[in-house]
């Protein structure tokens, strides 16, 4: 009998245990790739998911989704990203897929591709920015002048 | 047929109600079974081997999550399908695998969810939980890509399914979790940084999810993996797929 009183309680106890782990304000549940701030990396590196860089990078970055460089963080690499936030210093190429915001203590030494960019007042950047859709336009600009040369040479003609 | 596997611990009048609860409990749903005692000098997988040759089907291991990983890292191997009934404290693993502590379990183990678990190897042995690298000057390569170095010592813990817990500092009383996924391994470096005369601090983790790795040094370091501590110059970490058929709870996290 008195083990049968000790038991709820005891089930009680976990009960509660089991509650306030679910409920714990800081866990993450999709875990992203981090590099520390005193942490150097070196070579490919490439990831599947969201990428947070607070230390050095050198090689090449790589990530299908979002890279988030913060500030005092550095990359000296070739970037190929998803998206991207840039709050330190990058030195290469980057290509992002869609869009790519440099904020105001950004530093960028390199050609940019980007679909979408956001610079705010105060960020660095040297560099060649190509945007997709002046390309398809420029084309469709010169096409247009050629026809329209073309239509009019057998008038003059 | 089951078999169950208890830890030493469970011995400790404390435990007494809700193991009698759960013996209880198991009977009436028709999956009672034999009893075993973990012992500090029991070889697990050779029990388990003799088991599966008298005919046992389901091993239930009934603990926390040091017997958790004590009993898989060696029998792993074994042809059966394992069970988990969590008790008292230390069970982190239990809500990864979505199995509540108590006596609620033996429900999650009469219901038989099956799922295959990945298993973490390493140079010749297997880990379930977690393995930890004392701090100490490392190198880190990944998946033969990239290279992670840092300039003062570093810690490298690795987990498989048990949740990285962490805080920034003594002081810090704020604990942060870190849940891993399946299907990858999830390594946490965290490099020490000096701070003050001779006092040390480590730094936020680095976080790398991989499926190989592997870690060297300038001189030996020591390795806990599961609990067992030995000492390496180089150790080459993979992970093994589907290698462990494990009863899941319905709120599993993967």
């Amino acid at each position: 009998m008195i083990f049968q009183r000790h038991s709820p309680k005891v089930v009680e106890e976990n009960e509660e245990l089991d509650v306030s782990n679910q409920s714990h304000p800081d866990v993450q549940d999709e875990v992203e790739t981090v590099v520390g701030p005193s942490v150097n990396v070196e070579g490919d590196f490439a990831s599947e998911g969201n990428i947070i860089v607070k230390g050095t990078v050198s090689g090449s970055v790589f990530t299908s989704k979002h890279l988030s460089v913060e500030m005092g963080a550095k990359i000296i690499a070739n970037v190929r990203a998803g998206s991207a936030t840039i709050a330190g210093e990058v030195k290469g190429n980057m290509k992002v897929k869609e869009s790519l915001e440099l904020t105001s203590t950004s530093k960028v030494i390199g050609d940019i591709d980007v679909k979408n960019l956001k610079i705010e007042s105060g960020a660095i950047l040297y560099g060649k920015i190509t945007m997709p859709g002046v390309e398809s336009s420029e084309k469709s600009i010169k096409t247009k002048t050629f026809k329209k040369s073309d239509d009019a040479a057998p008038l003059f003609g | 047929m089951y078999v169950y596997i208890y830890d030493n611990f469970l011995r400790q009048k404390n435990f007494l109600p809700i193991i009698h609860a759960m013996e209880v409990i198991l009977t009436d749903y028709g999956i009672a079974g034999k009893i075993l005692r973990l012992q500090n000098y029991t070889d697990s997988k050779a029990i388990i081997e003799d088991e599966i040759k008298r005919g046992a089907k389901t091993i239930v291991i009934v603990g926390n999550d040091a017997t958790f990983g004590q009993i898989l890292s060696r029998s792993a191997t074994c042809n059966c399908t394992f069970g988990f009934l969590p008790v008292g404290p230390n069970n982190t693993i239990a809500e990864v695998l979505g199995i509540p502590v108590g006596v609620e379990a033996c429900t999650v183990l009469s219901r038989r969810r099956k799922e295959f678990l990945d298993v973490g190897w390493m140079n010749n042995r297997y880990f379930v939980s977690q393995l930890k690298v004392m701090p100490s000057k490392l190198e880190v390569v990944y998946d033969e890509r990239f290279k992670v170095t840092a300039a003062e010592k570093m810690e490298v813990i690795v987990c498989n399914l048990q949740p990285f817990f962490w805080t920034r500092d003594k002081k810090d009383k704020e604990q942060r979790v870190i849940h891993p996924q399946d299907g990858k391994l999830e390594a946490f470096i965290r490099p020490l940084t000096k701070s003050g005369w001779w006092g040390y601090k480590y730094e936020e983790p680095s976080i790398f999810p991989f499926e190989e790795m592997i870690i060297t040094g300038r001189e030996p370091f020591s390795v806990e993996a599961d609990g067992k501590m030995s000492k390496e110059i180089k150790v080459k970490i993979k992970l093994a797929h589907s290698k462990v058929e494990m009863i899941v709870g319905r709120d599993r996290k993967f």
